[in-house]
């Protein structure tokens, strides 16, 4: 079977060859029958692409250990689904798994469009072919999922790694992978585009789709990789701003900001040279993702390992990828003028520009952070951390920009907006947001971003919610429906309009999410058995500490009872598993009690088997189910947003009055919230282990040494267990103990450790300046280019159309533009 | 359609029999598709069959094991069938005819760009008149742009109007053109010939059962006897 996939790999890349070779060949020529073959020949690549998937798969299921990849990465008592799942849990069958998803989505995007975009299909299938080509190149001459033992074949495998084998992380890459790959297609149809010279809004209508589908499958992607973090490394936190997380991030900064755009060269003809550029940056962005987390040049938790010959492939590939489309670009440039310029700066174009401008300079900024301490090795030698804190402090204030934008850009219209009509329009949603923080600050909200971002949700949410009304009521007018129907036909009329004002509610219960981190609360505690603590408003007793084993792991777990305000609340059951081959990596199985308020979440953090003592991290995770309500909102909108038109017209006639209404309601009710009762004894109480708040900052200021986790360490998984953690804890408590401030116990560590990469954000000086002077740079610079560009521009006298009056001999055309109108609804 | 029967009217005054006339001198690829579509035989039909003759043969022979195994093992061969189908769709192109990327040409993209354009002008206008009645827009701004886009709209539509007739002489002109190539130099010697309608308004009509057929029709589709007129 070994063979046979080697064998299959080598053919998949002659015929990739020969697609492109026939496309091109057949563009040129203009031949027929060599671009249906070369199509032939790329439906071949995805069947051949199909067979070596089955094959490896079928040597993970029936345990093929011959074969090193599926010897390395999966063990006979992993169950079947994991088993399936091992295919994408190391770098060789990553690769071979992207190129099977790209042949597929390659194969569907051109058997959709072959008819209606025939100039542009055989440069599609070239780019998509030579893509297919590298990696298919990558896996021949370098990892070779099918390479094989030459001498002693073991008779057992080494097991997927704990941490994969979770639920989530089964679909998580599958989904940041389609995500990935769908967005070569938009890049495919782009250079398609520039090189035959098509560049009006035709291929723009055949990638909006493409882009829309990758786009959601890559947040999917990035939220269930948040639901991964959250449930199966135990720290508390769903984002650590990891190399590897941020890799799936930049991407989807650069197609939201596509998806903006695209609508204003539709619309407006404006924008051209910038989408194309968006398009080719979307794409290049997922190849240095995928080059980020595999050659090892950024430290992660999950990269997989540092490989310099894969480094330099990666690094010629990118470097072909953009000169050939920058190349291009410039090449076409005056076939890419703009057709229209700026009107007003109080309209919805200015305002996607803005957003653009934001969504750019987020992907920049994530980019350098996350490559800065590998710039800083090269330059100074010394290697840095950049760690959430860094991220955090940037991000916020932008992440609350964004948030303002999505409530403003759809009050405003396109062209321009008069000031009477916008003041009208922001009234209720200001008068909202300005409440909200009134009552928050009357409250004594302590955070100032949670309250900022509080307001800015009320605001947005008004903003989206009052458009759905005076959309509905405007309809209403012209339809004399009731407000529902009109509600329902409108937003399936204007599927695109409407759908993406979903999607923004959507990020809006995304945005409380974050905005509730804020205001985390995590204790550690020891307790023996019938000892209980109080965290919150919960009570936390624990009852028992079992071991027990199954044919893969053997499993410590802590039986704990929740009490709240006295009434109990039921059992929960954190534990720590230790995987047979992998005892040194106990992975934690947190216990989570969710509800739309909080998550009650515990770690099992330390134990004594003898003494039944268990020691639990126990985490108050304000409102962070709304993060993954706030995903299911998104998809709902993406998805209405992406339904062709016949689907709508078959939901609107049979949507009962309400039926979304009801789903949602469901949804919110499907948050599992258990209560039972009973009757709570009075066990010895014990306090949770007291930290000051300058230890608390400390922790998150220093990185923990363990070398596993890679987090600062307060958010260590291991800890408190970690060797790391509990020698930096130590070494801070003896500081603390000496008096030394903030700054001199930092100096100390650095000191110390000999590198400041124990930081968890580098200090402002020297070459690291450059690290916070950076996003300023950027984003100033960029901005006043951006608006002087925009302001000459439009300075300049339109070449537009003279407005003038219809002639009366235009009568018949008059009536039949007004016909066309009125069909349009 | 109608070029196909034009072919065929012309392979029948050069004294040749119809069905082959029609594969030497039309698109290879249409020709082809008619073809399959008409016969109930697809070449696909022979791989999947194929795939399962594979799949049986393998089960029988992988004797006990477990299920997941012989289901992976009927996969790979069901992809190994798909890669046969992908590698026969590589290369049937390659032994029929060539034919020049012929109907890009006929459908010049000025023509659809300017649909396209018209359309976009026109949702520009559903979209200014549901912002006005949002009450984003004055009444100034909204005239002014609105004036601005209807003018562009009647614009577009004029050309659209203009370029049909002009669309239609270069269909003609690519018609006669090809009509040309694939008589040969009889077409040179018969400028006289019959117009497209002329020779698609003469459906053979079934002597036994009088329903009217398809010009390359040889039994009636009505009740299957064989038809009188050109054909063998």
């Amino acid at each position: 079977m070994a063979t046979l996939g080697s064998f299959v790999l080598l053919a998949t890349f002659v015929s990739a060859a020969y697609a492109l070779t026939a496309s091109v060949a057949g563009a040129r020529l203009r031949s027929r029958r060599l671009v249906e073959s070369g199509v032939g020949a790329f439906y071949f690549v995805t069947a051949l692409m199909t067979v070596a998937s089955a094959i490896i798969v079928h040597a993970f299921v029936t345990g093929n250990y011959a074969i090193r990849y599926v010897q390395h990465y999966s063990d006979a008592a992993q169950p079947l689904a994991y088993k399936i799942a091992s295919y994408w849990g190391g770098l060789d069958g990553s690769i071979m798994f992207w190129v099977f998803l790209l042949s597929v989505f390659g194969a569907v995007a051109v058997s959709v469009n072959r008819e209606r975009y025939r100039e542009l299909i055989p440069w599609v299938i070239a780019v998509i072919a030579g893509t297919e080509m590298f990696f298919i190149f990558l896996m021949v001459v370098h990892n070779n999922p099918f390479s094989t033992f030459l001498t002693q074949v073991p008779a057992e495998g080494k097991g997927l790694n704990p941490l994969l084998q979770n639920f989530y992380m089964a679909i998580h890459p599958p989904s940041l992978y389609t995500g990935f790959v769908a967005m070569t297609i938009p890049y495919a149809f782009g250079i398609a585009a520039l090189v035959t010279g098509n560049l009006d809004d035709a291929w723009l209508r055949a990638v909006r789709r493409w882009t829309m589908v990758g786009w959601l499958f890559l947040t999917f992607g990035l939220t269930l990789g948040m639901l991964w973090a959250y449930e199966e490394l135990g720290w508390g936190g769903f984002w650590g701003w990891d190399p590897v997380e941020n890799a799936g991030l930049l991407p989807w900064f650069t197609a939201t900001a596509f998806l903006h755009s695209v609508m204003v060269q539709e619309r407006r003809g404006m924008l051209r040279v910038w989408n194309v550029t968006l398009v080719i940056v979307t794409f290049f962005l997922t190849i240095f993702g995928t080059f980020m987390t595999r050659s090892g040049v950024v430290q992660s938790v999950h990269a997989f390992g540092e490989d310099r010959w894969l480094a330099a492939l990666f690094t010629g590939f990118m470097i072909v990828i953009l000169i050939f489309s920058f190349g291009l670009v410039i090449y076409r440039l005056p076939l890419l003028k703009a057709r229209h310029e700026l009107d007003s700066w109080m309209s919805r174009e200015a305002a996607f520009l803005a957003n653009n401008w934001i969504l750019l300079f987020s992907a920049f900024f994530v980019l350098f952070a996350t490559m800065f301490p590998t710039l800083s090795e090269a330059v100074t030698g010394e290697r840095l951390t950049v760690g959430p804190p860094f991220f955090n402090k940037w991000m916020t204030p932008i992440g609350l920009i964004l948030l303002v934008l999505t409530g403003i850009a759809p009050l405003l219209a396109w062209r321009k907006s008069t000031v009477n009509n916008f003041v009208r329009s922001i009234l209720w949603p200001t008068v909202g947001g300005v409440v909200t923080g009134a009552s928050l600050v009357a409250l004594g909200i302590p955070v100032w971003s949670a309250g900022v971002c509080f307001a800015l949700c009320a605001f947005v949410f008004i903003a989206i919610g009052q458009e759905f009304v005076r959309g509905a009521e405007v309809r209403r007018g012209v339809t004399g429906t009731d407000r529902l129907t009109a509600m329902v036909g409108l937003v399936a009329r204007s599927r695109r309009r409407y759908g993406g004002y979903i999607v923004h509610l959507g990020i809006v219960l995304m945005f409380l999410g974050f905005a509730g981190q804020d205001f985390k609360r995590q204790e550690t505690v020891l307790l023996k058995p019938g000892q209980q603590t109080t965290v919150g408003k919960f009570t936390v007793r624990h009852d028992a500490l079992t071991v027990t084993s199954d044919a893969q792991k053997q499993m410590i777990t802590g039986q704990v009872s929740i009490f709240e305000k006295g009434e109990a609340k039921g059992e929960m059951s954190p534990a720590k598993w230790f995987f047979n081959k992998h005892e040194q990596e106990p992975t934690s199985e947190v216990a989570i009690r969710r509800a739309p308020a909080q998550d009650l979440y515990i770690v099992l953090a330390g134990y004594d088997v003898q003494t039944q003592a268990a020691s639990y991290a126990i985490t108050i995770n304000p409102l962070v189910d709304w993060i993954w309500l706030g995903f299911g909102v998104l998809a709902f909108g993406t998805g209405l947003a992406l339904l062709p038109e016949s689907a709508v017209a078959f939901a609107v006639a049979k949507v009962p009055a309400g039926a979304i209404t009801t789903g949602l309601m469901l949804l919110l009710l499907l948050l599992p919230v258990s209560a039972r009762a009973q009757t709570a004894t009075t066990p010895q109480q014990v306090e949770p282990i007291k930290e000051s708040p300058l230890k608390r900052q400390l922790q998150r200021d220093l990185m923990c040494t363990c070398g596993a986790c890679r987090s600062p360490l307060n958010d260590c998984q291991m800890r408190p267990a970690c060797h790391g953690y509990r020698e930096q804890n130590a070494k801070i408590d003896a500081y603390v103990a000496k008096g030394m401030n903030r700054d001199e116990i930092l100096a100390a560590f650095v000191k110390e450790h000999g590198g400041e990469d124990v930081l968890t954000a580098p200090i402002d000086r020297g070459f690291n300046r450059l690290a916070w002077l950076f996003p300023y740079l950027v984003g100033g610079v960029g901005g006043v280019l951006a608006i002087a560009l925009v302001a000459r521009r439009s300075s300049h006298p339109r070449e537009e159309e003279a407005p003038g009056q219809p002639r009366t001999e235009d009568a018949g055309l008059q009536e039949r533009l007004d016909d066309e109108l009125r069909d349009l609804d | 359609m109608s070029s196909a029967i034009l072919t065929e009217h012309e392979a029948a005054a050069a004294g040749r029999p119809g069905r082959q006339t029609r594969q030497d001198g039309r698109p290879a690829l249409e020709t082809r598709h008619t073809a399959a579509s008409a016969a109930a035989f697809h070449p696909w039909h022979f791989f999947v069959l194929l795939s399962l003759g594979a799949a049986t043969v393998a089960v029988l022979v992988a004797g006990p094991t477990t299920p997941e195994n012989l289901v992976l093992l009927s996969i790979v061969i069901g992809a190994a069938g798909l890669a046969g189908m992908g590698m026969y769709r590589t290369l049937a192109p390659l032994a029929s005819a060539d034919a020049a990327l012929l109907p890009e040409r006929l459908s010049p993209g000025a023509r659809a760009a300017l649909e396209r354009e018209k359309r976009l002008v026109l949702r520009s206008i559903k979209e200014l008149e549901f912002d006005r009645a949002m009450g984003k827009l004055s009444a100034q701004d909204f005239d002014e742009m609105a004036g601005r886009l209807r003018a562009r709209a009647l614009a577009l539509m004029k050309q659209l109007d203009d370029g049909r007739s002009a669309y239609r002489a270069l269909i003609e002109r690519e018609l006669a053109a090809r009509i040309g190539q694939a008589a040969g130099p009889a077409a040179v010697t018969a400028p006289a010939r019959p117009p497209v309608e002329a020779v698609a308004a003469a459906p053979p009509r079934c002597a036994s059962c009088a329903t009217s057929n398809d010009a390359d029709a040889v039994f009636c589709k009505q009740c299957g006897a064989r038809l009188e007129g050109p054909h063998p």
